[in-house]
């Protein structure tokens, strides 16, 4: 210690030197760069090295690097600590939080703490250092290539095939098995293999009769065409997207205290689906997900708000400051974990502790995703639609011409009314007049204090109320909420959001006072004008003018208008009063004719929602100091993560360029994640435990590969062919590895008892989904019916709070797949919720797989099992006639096999103990049919 | 104590139920790390429930919460401000820039209850918990929590998760994982709702979050029982023991298939797990057993208020389930499920008297009654009581309404028996009872200090989850060592 504290002593002097030289020719203008002839002389090691260690490395060194942040090299200060800070800007003395600590005036602030601050010739060689940029490129590829050495940033290289074996996948599990003094076990038998098969792919059983001609079919293609037979089928699609949609956080309701319906968010889920089922290349899968609204992929941007979202939105402006940056930070690390195996989500508060991702990077990525919102979002108008609605316009248009003189206002114009007011807008035609102020007076609503959203005055074409154009409100008192302000009333925004509310149920009065005076000729008034609110709407009013203020003009009143009537829209009133019979008829004729025309058009007209989020272009996005909205730091432009790619974008770009230009870079054949997480992922799929068995989690914290060749070479085939996932599929089905038989054997189990070598494959518990399907289709009722919106597993409390509780009933509709089960979040199914069905509040790459005795006591004794197993016993009942006949049929349709004589002997024992709905619930609860063989 | 053998005994029981299998298997499949750090539970597929050793001792092996839903005011149970009384009615001072969930404020009031020393101590208590002031020379309160959020469902989430996001693992969940359970006959962890419903944030109050589901809260109640526990109906007793054995028969002839699979082995000793709870739980929830004496000290038979009568006998429930080993009892006091603001929860907006004068006697003399039972039965030298809330009120009531609104700045709760100093107080809000001031405590230190009393480390004690090493405490906490004995 004490011959490096001499030695750092004598540096210091040499240091101090070059420096003070320095500030003479500065001569207090502190700006160093002016001097590169004397700044070239600080060194690193020689000047800096010995300051840093005398007040900084005990905290800041190797050894205790406190919040990570280590100074001990050009490198390591470089990459700064974990809070986001910037230690170092090279080039940039006075925006490098090194400085701003050490300078800090606050002693409780200031480093080093507890001790003497810096001198200022020490404070004088960290400028030189810092602001001398010569050295810092170095610094800068250093750090990049440090950051790049995990496996998994590395450019992906197709590898060579080990050995002779026939199969690739083989090969390389056979290599290792071989290290391991293991071998593959034999092939499973043909049933067992039909029924693994069919349960991975479909989720499904296979039925009896497939079962028997598989096993009957010994040609060599047999097993090709029922690989080809399960990817044909509507059900793969389904079974994949299971996984997904857990992957993805996708559920139905929007979580959070109130937790309500999102009545259509299943769109997306059949958008999975139907991607799957047509093998849609993963990379464009991708890219619909991120940003699908760009070419017409709608329904895909439904990944981006499948999370959760707080319908209660705090008063405070730091709360929902914090909600916001809590959406942002669910797509954020929905897309890092899904696409990218990135836990980008931990970068939010400080840099990542593990993986080369900056809390730079994730502001970043979010002013990639701020213009998110989460809301229903119309699909486009197909074209065929548009055309239509085009050609029932025309008809229309002509039918009410010809209707023209049968209005009832234009037959007799002593009962001509105008329509009676509408909660979305209302015309006033004025006879020009000369004014300065206009004022709305209500008397009555229909509901509560009157709100009106806009108030529009129009001279000659323009809105002269606007407060934009000088003209200013005041009203007779105002009803104080965030949503509902008088400034709201004139500033050109529509709807309740942007609405005034007077403070007086009785009544009130809002009064618009121009710059100047105006010859106005239109008012348009509305309660809201995006039609989602129809109370608060004055039925009874009168608008007046005044020049002064003091004498006041009647405009426009309700007075002649239709009375006002809840039920019923106010439509155009025909009179064929007093006309011929045949005038009549013909009249009556187009009329009919008319509304029938409206209804069609009504329906076509009817925009087509999915839960797929709505986007605007985003405010600038900084980066928040610790993650707290209160802290905001320099300004952050969208771009990727810096280490792994070079993707900047403009400050100003529009938001879905940025979204665009964010899923071409990772949907790219060279990002070195895409392709190995997706790959993994399947392979997760097929043994239930990836090659990386954290899979969501490629960093440097998650688990290497067990197989990082095998891995490599499925990713490579993954892109070489297309981006096809069927294709992996077909590649691992055709192995040896996957159709190996799943007993265990003593050697495999002592060396390797969690099968991650893959000596077996490894049997497993189906999956919450899988059971219930299966009980559904050996039961006969299995409604096989693809897509669309789901069914309830509970019965709905409406309250403003919901509240779901279990069905003990269940119909023919609540026998569809569990997919479709409506994802409620935080409440599971009352029975399958136990088998690790999770409810995606957060994201799930891999489930838990758990053996409780409440799944036990919930398969015996729920209502849905008994339920079930009758429709079983019927089932047996009606397809085969003798006991010892049903019993066969039971263990075809429940184990994909024949029962051997003991087993109909002691099953027959047993029913004749209970009855055919006791062996059909012991059957429903098998260990056989529930676990994967 | 009553039946100072049953827990032992069980355990013995449970023990020999079970035969140990190759388990290492099921360890790299459910996830749970055995090797990455010493201090996460190595859990034993077969007996995922089994007793494990904390990280220290403990100083507490069970846990009974009582969480009162709504925010129950700390001004008009516990925290006890002279000064508030004084200025009764007048303006508070900076009220101008107060944060509210509900809007303007009015002026400040004083507790219609009034305050009186109690016990030995003299702590002073309101009157609207004279049962509970009673035992003041029991409790430790601590009058200085302060929480992150002012609404509800995330206040819930907060108290008892950690987080105010859905999602994450209650506190149960992560003491029973951690723990395991000393019955493996009644769930590990039972959550008992209030007769009126569930709270706000309902099952996230007692979710699994992302630990394995088995760790979840199971909730019934005196009134629900556990769901789909019972034989069904329909099916006589004879019956269904001939289904269940030969269930068991079918599963022996396929594990022959798989000799030494200790997945199919957990399952087949799942059902008879399953068929022992069968017993259990309706034994321990049969409180016809319990004498008059008792059940009239709880009040489970207060003819005249049949809604605390039916609370009543969810603390007699808990301290049945506590003495018979399981580990973590959650009691919860109020609900949403069944009317809103205020109506059966602690919500008091706007008429704070007349709906507290309705939940103070629900909640006084059962809980109260509950803390006697467990004292007397020396439960409480190795049982940690909790009493909590999501958040206090504010001092002031709301403008134009007799209420308070809520807030997060400084609130009460108490812990009662094992491993906590009593009678004692720690820290103090302002003189209005507004903010915390003195010894500032946050929801994440009340945590750690849980799971310190329990033997736990809250730092050490962690689930890895999405590239982060989670804990309860996310990444805050401290234990408060000046309540602990």
């Amino acid at each position: 210690m004490a011959s490096s504290t001499a030695h750092a002593d004598d540096a210091i002097q040499l240091g101090r030197r070059a420096v003070i030289a320095c500030l003479i020719i500065a001569t207090g203008v502190m700006v160093f760069s002016a001097c590169p002839v004397i700044a070239d002389e600080v060194e690193f090691s020689r000047d800096v090295l010995p300051l840093l260690q005398k007040h900084c490395l005990d905290c800041h060194g190797p050894d205790t690097a406190e919040s990570h942040l280590r100074l001990d090299s050009p490198v390591a200060a470089l990459r700064g600590g974990d809070s986001g800070e910037q230690a170092i800007v090279p080039g940039k003395s006075d925006q490098s939080y090194l400085l701003t600590r050490v300078l800090h005036a606050d002693a409780k602030q200031r480093m080093p703490p507890d001790a003497e601050p810096l001198s200022r010739e020490e404070i004088a060689i960290l400028k030189v250092w810092i602001d001398q940029t010569s050295h810092w490129e170095t610094a800068k590829q250093e750090l990049k290539d440090r950051r790049l050495d995990h496996w998994s940033f590395q450019p992906l290289l197709r590898p060579a095939v080990p050995g002779t074996a026939t199969h690739p996948i083989d090969a390389f599990i056979e290599q290792r098995l071989a290290q391991n003094q293991l071998t593959l076990s034999p092939s499973a038998s043909r049933s067992t293999l039909i029924r693994r098969l069919s349960l991975v792919m479909l989720g499904l059983p296979p039925s009896p009769d497939r079962v028997a001609e598989f096993v009957a079919d010994d040609s060599p293609q047999a097993w090709d065409r029922l690989v080809e037979e399960m990817l044909a089928s509507p059900h793969y699609g389904e079974r994949m997207a299971t996984p997904w949609l857990d992957l993805v956080r996708f559920g139905e309701t929007h979580g959070f205290e109130t937790n309500r319906e999102r009545p259509h968010a299943w769109r997306y889920r059949d958008w999975v689906v139907q991607a799957f089922n047509a093998d849609q290349p993963y990379d464009q899968f991708v890219r619909d997900q991120i940003a699908g609204d760009a070419w017409g992929a709608d329904a895909a941007t439904g990944f981006l708000v499948a999370g959760s979202y707080d319908l209660v939105k705090g008063q405070d402006e730091l709360l929902r400051l914090t909600q916001r940056q809590d959406e942002l930070a669910d797509i954020i690390n929905a897309t890092g974990t899904a696409f990218l195996g990135l836990t980008l989500g931990c970068a939010r508060c400080h840099n990542h502790k593990f993986d080369p991702v900056t809390q730079t990077d994730y502001y970043a990525l979010q002013a990639v995703f701020a213009g998110v919102n989460h809301a229903d979002r119309a699909l486009p108008m197909p074209a065929e639609t548009q055309q239509q609605l085009e050609r029932l316009d025309e008809q229309l248009a002509q039918l009410r011409q010809q209707l023209m003189p049968y209005l009832a206002e234009n037959r007799d114009p002593a009962t001509r009314k105008r329509p009676a007011v509408q909660a979305k807008e209302n015309i006033e035609r004025i006879t020009p007049t000369e004014t300065r102020i206009v004022r709305i007076t209500i008397q009555k609503t229909n509901q509560s204090q009157p709100c009106i959203d806009e108030f529009q005055i129009f001279a000659a074409g323009k809105n002269v109320a606007l407060a934009s154009a000088g003209a200013k409100a005041t009203s007779s008192g105002d009803f104080v909420h965030p949503l509902h302000k008088l400034e709201h009333i004139n500033d050109g925004r529509f709807g309740n959001a942007r609405s005034w509310i007077a403070n007086d149920v009785t009544g009130g009065w809002v009064q618009i006072e121009f710059a100047q005076p105006e010859t106005i000729d239109l008012i348009l008034w509305g309660r809201d004008r995006e039609g989602r609110y129809a109370d608060r709407l004055a039925i009874d009013y009168r608008i007046e003018c005044s020049p002064d203020g003091q004498t006041w003009e009647l405009l426009a009143t309700s007075a002649d208008r239709e009375p006002f009537a809840t039920d019923q829209p106010s439509t155009p009133k025909y009179d064929f009063a007093g006309l011929s019979q045949q005038e009549q008829q013909r009249g009556q004729q187009w009329l009919e004719r008319l509304e029938q025309l409206t209804a069609t058009r009504d329906q076509l007209a009817q925009p087509i929602l999915v839960y797929a989020g709505t986007f605007s272009q985003p405010d600038p996005i900084h980066r928040l100091y610790r993650g707290e909205p209160t802290a905001p730091r320099e300004v952050v432009t969208p771009a990727g993560i810096a280490a792994l790619t070079s993707l900047t974008m403009p400050a100003d770009l529009p938001e879905r360029e940025r979204r665009v230009a964010l899923a071409d870079w990772i949907a790219n054949k060279k990002n070195p994640l895409t392709a190995r997480v997706m790959a993994n992922r399947i392979w997760q799929f097929h043994f239930g435990t990836g090659l990386v068995d954290t899979p969501s989690d490629f960093g440097a914290n998650g688990t290497r590969p067990s197989h990082p060749e095998l891995l490599d070479w499925l990713a490579s085939e993954l892109i070489d062919s297309g981006w096809s996932l069927k294709h992996l599929h077909r590649l691992i089905l055709s192995s040896q590895t996957w159709q190996q038989a799943s007993h265990p054997r003593p050697d495999g189990v002592k060396i390797d008892a969690g099968t991650r070598l893959l000596w077996r494959f490894p049997p497993r518990r189906l999956e919450a989904e899988a059971i219930r399907d299966s009980q559904l289709a050996i039961s006969g009722v299995l409604d096989l019916s693809v897509g669309g919106p789901g069914f309830s597993a509970f019965e709905v409390e409406a309250e403003n709070v919901r509240h779901y509780h279990p069905k003990t009933h269940f119909e023919s509709t609540d026998f569809r797949r569990m997919l479709y089960m409506t994802k409620v979040r935080q409440e599971r199914d009352a029975v399958f919720g136990l088998f690790d069905c999770p409810d995606n509040t957060q994201v799930v790459p891999k489930r838990s797989r758990s053996t409780t005795p409440l799944q036990a006591l919930n398969l015996l004794n729920s209502p849905f099992t008994l339920q079930v197993a009758d429709l079983f016993a019927q089932r047996l009942q009606r397809e085969a006639n003798t006991q010892p006949e049903q019993i066969q049929w039971a263990y075809e349709l429940c184990f994909g096999r024949s029962a051997s004589a003991d087993e109909v002997a002691q099953a027959t024992d047993f029913i004749t103990a209970t009855d055919l709905q006791q062996f059909a619930r012991a059957m429903l609860n098998a260990n056989e049919l529930v676990f994967l063989p | 104590m009553q039946n100072p053998v049953t827990r032992r005994q069980l355990m013995i029981d449970s023990a020999q139920g079970l035969g140990g299998m190759a388990l290492a298997s099921l360890l790299y499949q459910q996830g749970w790390s055995a090797t990455k750090s010493p201090m996460r539970p190595v859990i034993d597929p077969d007996e995922p429930f089994a007793s494990r050793q904390s990280h220290f001792p403990a100083k507490a092996q069970w846990v009974l919460m009582i969480f009162c839903s709504g925010a129950c005011s700390q001004l008009d149970t516990f925290d006890y401000k002279p000064e508030l009384i004084k200025r009764h009615g007048q303006p508070m001072p900076g009220a101008e820039k107060l944060v509210t969930f509900q809007g303007g404020q009015g002026n400040l009031t004083k507790s219609p209850w009034e305050f009186r020393p109690r016990g030995e101590c003299g702590k002073m208590i309101s009157d609207l918990v004279p049962h509970l002031g009673e035992l003041a020379d029991d409790l430790c309160f601590i009058h200085s929590l302060t929480g992150k959020t002012n609404t509800h469902g995330p206040g819930e989430n907060f108290m008892s998760t950690g987080f105010t996001l859905d999602g994450f693992p209650s506190m149960g969940t992560w003491i029973t994982w951690a723990l395991g359970t000393e019955n493996e006959n009644l769930p590990a962890y039972v959550a008992i709702p209030d007769p009126r419903g569930t709270p706000q944030s309902s099952v996230n109050n007692w979710g699994p979050g992302f630990l394995p589901a088995a760790f979840q809260g199971t909730d019934f109640n005196a009134t629900k029982p556990l769901r789909n526990l019972a034989r069904p109906n329909s099916i006589d007793p004879q019956t269904d023991a001939k289904t269940r054995s030969f269930l068991q028969a079918l599963n022996q002839t396929h594990l022959e298939q798989y000799p030494g699979d200790s997945e199919l082995a957990a399952r087949i000793s799942s059902y008879e797990l399953a068929a022992r709870m069968q017993l259990s739980v309706p034994e321990v929830s049969d409180l016809s057993k319990e004498s008059a004496t008792t059940v009239a000290m709880y009040g489970a038979d207060d003819a005249e208020n049949p809604l605390k009568a039916a609370y009543a006998r969810n603390c007699l429930l808990a301290r049945r389930l506590l003495e018979q080993g399981v580990r973590f009892v959650q009691v919860f006091n109020g609900a949403y499920q069944t009317g809103g603001e205020g109506v059966s929860n602690w919500d008091g907006h706007k008429h704070l008297h007349e709906q507290y004068s309705k939940h103070g006697p629900v909640l006084d003399q059962p809980t109260a009654a509950l803390l006697r039972d467990l004292k007397q039965r020396g439960l409480l030298e190795d049982t940690l009581v909790v009493w909590c809330t999501e958040f206090g009120r504010m001092p002031t009531f709301q403008a134009g309404a007799s209420g308070r609104d809520h807030n997060p700045k400084g609130f009460t709760a108490w812990l009662a028996g094992a491993g906590v100093k009593a009678p004692f107080t720690y820290g103090g809000t302002d003189e209005f009872g507004y903010q915390a001031v003195e010894n500032v405590a946050t929801v994440y230190d009340f945590h750690a200090t849980i799971l310190h009393i329990l033997g736990l480390d809250h730092e050490r004690l962690t689930f890895y989850h999405n590239g982060i090493d989670r804990r309860l405490t996310d990444v805050h906490g401290h234990v408060i060592h000046d309540i602990l004995t």
